[in-house]
């Protein structure tokens, strides 16, 4: 029997039961949830999921579908933008549109193809080797491996994920978790999230599905709920802060921090959850990822990242938390040596064994994880459709087509994140008339320069609702605009410039 | 001879200490210091010839130009409102429930088992280049987390303490459960006399207590007992190193801790919890302000055994311990079965391994030896019956004298298999240079260029992996060669006479897909590690490489600026404005002063007993 989901179009109620012992006794109605949040006036329905996986080193031609299905094109930002819809063809025993993109037929379908994009063509026009912050934008949490990840260790930026959570626009009211954070060195924000002053720093992340569950659904208070004291609690710091004796101003700085951090306890543990009855989980994700083996079995990882999704997606369709994001250092694949030495760093070479390695591995995680993310959102109805279609689901990788470089980073999406993208789209924006640089020794594939990562990021926060003046970067864009020395030559200026505009094709 | 395709992967896998985020490749620029690798090394040698198998001539060891230069005039500063460690703020919540009723600690860490479990974890800082090495004590973060958990758990500590009314009896006194009013308020703040007290490591004043029993109401009832107790264990004082310092009259920038900050800053950083009653009895009587009975209270703390724990997580952070790759990750593996052979690495074995360089650690500050003494112990400590396999000596009891390394090769800490192995077949010779070049010398390496992992890995014939390495990083004409042919690689060659599992050899075999060894080579540990300044003498292997580190007299700066970035969670600054401390600290190892001692000197220094306000 299959361990999967069940998803039938006739009884959504069981969109989350089934999995593998993870069974949420949820007899509430998503369509019902929506309603009522649509009631209570809210007026950002909006949902944002990334999930983001490292390495990279895909060859285009596994991951995108053939350049023969460009069937549009246009002027745009001094390269021609080309674009052409999706369309599912068989690959091997599975069906989609390249071969990692692709799944079983039945469940990358038409319909849920109509609701994604593919996107080439986005770059960072620097070196930021071994790095998991240019996913969210902030490009400073990199290892420092070349003199343009040091330049821009100086420089962090929080990371578009939290930009929303802290923007009023995107929560006009109480939730119980801004983000759902599923593993570290992902997403970073202010010390001081309120007034976005201190220091930019980590904001941790769970790999316990529990733990997240309990985030988002309420702590597991043991004995009888009593009133909070967090307002004594914040008058102690604040007795402090305002006293008499000595502190530093750095020291009334951290205790102001603090503060606010009680706020925000005080202010989710005064927020509810109308989900109807919902029963917490009896298997998270730990006891599947210590199992001896879970480094080199792809299923126990698909099994561990489905509990994850689990909990997002019932978190969205209850709108408790409308942001996830989740970073998959899993291989995804039974290899058992050396993943970043024998695989990643020989993905360029032309025997092919190691591409397909890394094609296998990140098909599985298309279909296993990113895809069933993707059809528990679609299985939700939400006011016009699914709540799939109020999001902006994002799957990104650490390279591009070159391991640690980072030209045409592959972009999936799901969703219309409310009518704001248009979808169906495969959708190019390299400039194809001049390779960039020389190809490593045997590689089969050039690369060519795109747009800038910092206009996808700007075009994220702006289809979420988030203002400009909540995150635009003095030169347009979200995220620092540094251009290393060894690319300026590669990039034109109108790549680099206008980095808040619409992005050709993808917008409304 | 060309080899399959396996036997080959398995030889060029030694490459992925070079860019496994470590140091992919070297520009070669030496910067200056915090530049100069060599600014506290002294100069070269006088005829530069390599040196013979054997012992340095006795005049090697190097004069030592002044690394820090102490103005006395110049103010440190503070990290401001540091907060408690995960494992001080643990062993607060113990100490304080352990003050009222020792045999309720249990339950408590039991009852607050499930926040803890997701209580943030310490990340590493004060890393000199941000990737290698760094301390615990410096995460100063406070995230959301630590935040809601706190609460959580103060909380659930004030449920666990008034649990019924014997329970409230027993931590409360009587006048928490009779049905007199009148005594409430003197009840209060007896608990607050006791338990607030340690907790918050200071006796409260007469304002606190009127905001902790206006909190509660000036209530006994059950909710408001836990109450109190949930303010207490959020308070700041509880959460962060709360200190106001005294004005001093010689220093207007610096001021005096009072004696309360004075213990709790002593308590925490050698036992990584509050004051005991005997420190705060020091205290409460002054004499911890004075010179003689602040030295006496170090000493006491020292010597007592829960300075061991502070200390293990200080050499586990400076050496990098917890950097020891997973062992077991490729059992099953046929080419790594075949090169493991007998030896069956296990999570145990990992932990052996770091243990024994813990053992070396204790062993020598137990024993009075100096810092150096840690480098060229030749001791095993190995209780586990396969680590001591590898070192092929009897397994040590964990008491007494530990038996000693019958392998000539084996130099000290060095060769110990921590610092070997790699849960591969193969050794990491870069990942070792770059250990002792930044982690014992403290020498900064540029970062490597852009494209260092473009660099196509030559698909050749078997060579060994320092040959692999050469090739790859040394060859002339590539960026990479200025840093790895002088900086890297030189000092990472010299145990190449040991391989991935800690075991010595004189060769490096070599396996096909299946695990059948088709050939070997031997090993050359021979290098020009210019350990002080261009020093171009040769070492023959780990032995004479850690008899020149020794001679160097570089290991004591370096030991000092770890020392002092452990003890006050940061960086050192380049202004010269810690160079005080740090001198203190580097004189009394260069002068072969007892490990332990050099330990107990950052105490003693006034930026430990006053801090700034800026």
């Amino acid at each position: 029997m299959s361990d999967e989901p069940v998803f039938t179009s006739r009884d959504r109620r069981q969109f989350l039961k089934g999995l593998g012992g993870f069974a949420l006794a949820i007899p509430f109605l998503p369509s019902l949830v929506a309603r009522e949040a649509a009631a209570q006036g809210m007026p950002n329905r909006k949902r944002f999921a990334q999930l983001c996986t490292a390495h990279g080193g895909l060859w285009h031609n596994n991951m995108f579908p053939s350049v023969s299905t460009l069937t549009e094109q246009m002027p745009f930002k001094g390269r021609t933008a080309r674009r052409g819809d999706l369309r599912l063809s068989p690959q091997g025993t599975r069906t989609g549109i390249s071969p990692v993109v692709s799944s079983a037929a039945d469940r990358l379908t038409p319909a849920l193809l109509a609701k994604m994009n593919v996107v080439a063509g986005l770059d960072i026009p620097f070196y930021i080797a071994h790095n998991t912050g240019a996913h969210l934008g902030n490009y400073a949490r990199n290892d420092g491996n070349g003199s343009d990840g040091m330049m821009v260790q100086s420089q962090p930026r929080p990371t578009i994920d939290q930009i929303m959570a802290w923007s009023p626009e995107f929560y006009a009211s109480t939730v119980r978790r801004r983000v759902m954070i599923v593993g570290n060195r992902l997403t970073y924000f202010w010390s001081n999230p309120m007034t976005r002053m201190g220091t930019i720093q980590q904001v941790d992340g769970t790999i316990d599905s529990l733990e997240l569950f309990d985030q988002v659904f309420g702590p597991i208070m043991v004995g009888p709920a009593r009133r909070p004291i967090v307002d004594r609690v914040i008058e102690n710091y604040r007795r402090l802060r305002t006293g008499s004796a000595r502190l530093s101003t750095d020291d009334r700085r951290r205790l102001d921090e603090h503060m606010q951090g009680l706020s925000e306890l005080e202010r989710r543990l005064s927020a509810t959850v109308s989900c109807g009855t919902i029963t917490r989980p009896t298997r998270g994700s730990l006891p599947v990822i210590r199992t001896m083996d879970y480094g080199r079995n792809p299923a126990s990882q698909a099994q561990a990242y489905q509990l994850y999704n689990d909990v997002i997606a019932l978190a969205f369709a209850c709108g408790a938390s409308r942001l996830a994001v989740l970073y998959a250092d899993q291989t995804f694949s039974t290899f058992t040596g050396d993943w970043h030495q024998d695989i990643a760093h020989k993905a360029h070479l032309p025997g092919m064994t190691e591409q397909r390695t890394i094609v296998a591995s990140h098909q599985h995680f298309f279909s296993e994880i990113f895809l069933d993310l993707a059809r528990k959102l679609d299985a939700i109805t939400d006011t016009d459709g699914t709540v799939l279609d109020q999001t902006l689901l994002v799957w990104s990788q650490e390279s591009g087509n070159h391991t640690h470089e980072n030209q045409s980073m592959p972009l999936v999406t799901f969703g219309g994140a409310g009518g704001a993208l248009r979808t169906g789209s495969y959708i190019d924006y390299r400039e194809t008339s001049r390779e960039m640089g020389s190809r490593f020794q045997g590689t089969p594939e050039p690369r060519y320069t795109g747009l800038s990562w910092n206009q996808w990021l700007a075009n994220a926060l702006q289809v979420m609702g988030i203002p400009r003046a909540q995150w635009e970067e003095s030169g347009g864009g979200y995220g620092v605009p540094y251009v290393g020395a060894d690319y300026r030559s590669h990039y034109p200026a109108a790549a680099l410039s206008g980095l808040s505009d619409p992005l050709a094709y993808l917008r409304r | 001879m060309k080899l399959r395709r396996r036997v080959v992967r398995s030889s060029v896998a030694a490459l992925s200490c070079l860019l496994s985020g470590a140091i992919a490749a070297c520009t070669g620029q030496i910067g200056s210091r915090p530049g100069d690798p060599f600014a506290d090394g002294g100069p070269p040698s006088a005829d530069g010839s390599p040196l013979a198998d054997g012992a340095l001539p006795t005049d090697a060891r190097t004069p030592v130009a002044p690394a820090f230069r102490c103005d006395p005039a110049q103010t440190p500063l503070e990290l401001p409102l540091r907060r408690l460690g995960r494992a001080q703020y643990t062993n607060a919540i113990d100490h304080a429930v352990r003050a009222i009723d020792g045999a309720l600690v249990g339950e408590v860490r039991t009852a607050i088992a499930p926040f803890m479990d997701r209580y943030p974890q310490d990340h590493l800082g004060a890393s000199i280049d941000g990737k290698h090495g760094g301390y615990a004590s410096a995460d100063q973060t406070v995230q959301q987390q630590h935040i809601d958990l706190s609460y959580d758990v103060a909380t659930r500590v004030g449920e666990v303490l008034t649990r019924d009314a014997a329970r409230i009896g027993r931590v409360f006194g009587a006048c928490a459960t009779d049905t007199n009013t009148a005594n409430d308020a003197a009840c209060i703040d007896a608990f607050l006399d006791s338990f607030a007290a340690r907790a918050l490591r200071r006796p409260l004043s007469a304002e606190d207590k009127t905001f902790y029993r206006t909190a509660i109401g000036g209530r006994t009832a059950a909710a408001d007992l836990a109450d109190l107790v949930a303010l207490v264990l959020s308070a700041p004082q509880f959460l962060y190193h709360v200190e106001h310092g005294a004005a001093m009259a010689d220093r207007p920038t610096r001021f005096q801790l009072d004696p309360w900050e004075l213990a709790a800053r002593l308590s925490f950083h050698f036992w990584q919890e509050p004051p005991d009653e005997a420190l705060r009895e020091a205290a409460r009587t002054g004499a911890l302000a004075t010179d003689a009975g602040f030295a006496a209270q170090v000493q006491r703390l020292f010597d007592d055994p829960r300075t061991e724990r502070a200390l293990d997580r200080f050499f586990r952070e400076y050496l990098w311990l917890d950097t020891l790759p997973s062992l077991d990750s490729r059992v099953g593996d046929p080419v790594f079965d075949a090169f493991r052979a007998e030896v069956s690495p296990s999570p145990a074995l990992r932990n052996a391994m770091i243990d024994d360089v813990l053992s070396s650690a204790r062993n020598t500050i137990r024993t009075g030896g100096a810092l150096t003494a840690l480098f060229d112990d030749r001791r095993s400590y190995a209780r586990d019956a396969t680590l001591a396999g590898i070192y092929r000596t009897p397994v040590w009891s964990g008491t007494g004298d530990a038996p000693t390394f019958t392998e000539a090769q084996r130099a000290g800490l060095l060769t110990r298999a921590a610092f070997l192995s790699t849960g591969t077949i193969n050794t990491r010779p870069i990942i070792k240079g770059v250990f002792i070049r930044i982690g014992l010398l403290c020498d900064p390496i540029p970062a490597p260029p852009n494209n260092a992992a473009a660099t196509p890995i030559p698909m050749l014939e078997m060579r060994t992996t320092r040959q692999v390495v050469e090739a790859l990083t040394e060859a002339e004409g590539t960026p990479c060669a200025g840093c790895h042919s002088s900086l890297i690689n030189p000092l990472g060659f010299a145990s190449e006479n040991f391989d991935a599992l800690g075991r010595a050899r004189a060769t490096q075999r070599f396996f096909d897909a299946m695990g059948r060894v088709v050939g070997e080579a031997p090993v050359n540990t021979r290098s020009t590690p210019l350990v002080s300044g261009s020093d171009p003498r040769e070492t023959a292997d780990a032995v004479q490489l850690t008899r020149t580190l020794i001679e160097s007299n570089r290991l004591q700066a370096c030991f000092a600026r770890q020392y002092f970035r452990f003890t006050f969670g940061r960086l050192e600054r380049t202004d010269g404005s810690d160079d005080c401390a740090l001198s203190r600290l580097h004189d009394a190892a260069l002068a072969g002063r007892p490990l332990g001692e050099v330990l107990r000197v950052v105490a003693m220094d006034p930026a430990f007993r006053s801090r700034s306000f800026q």
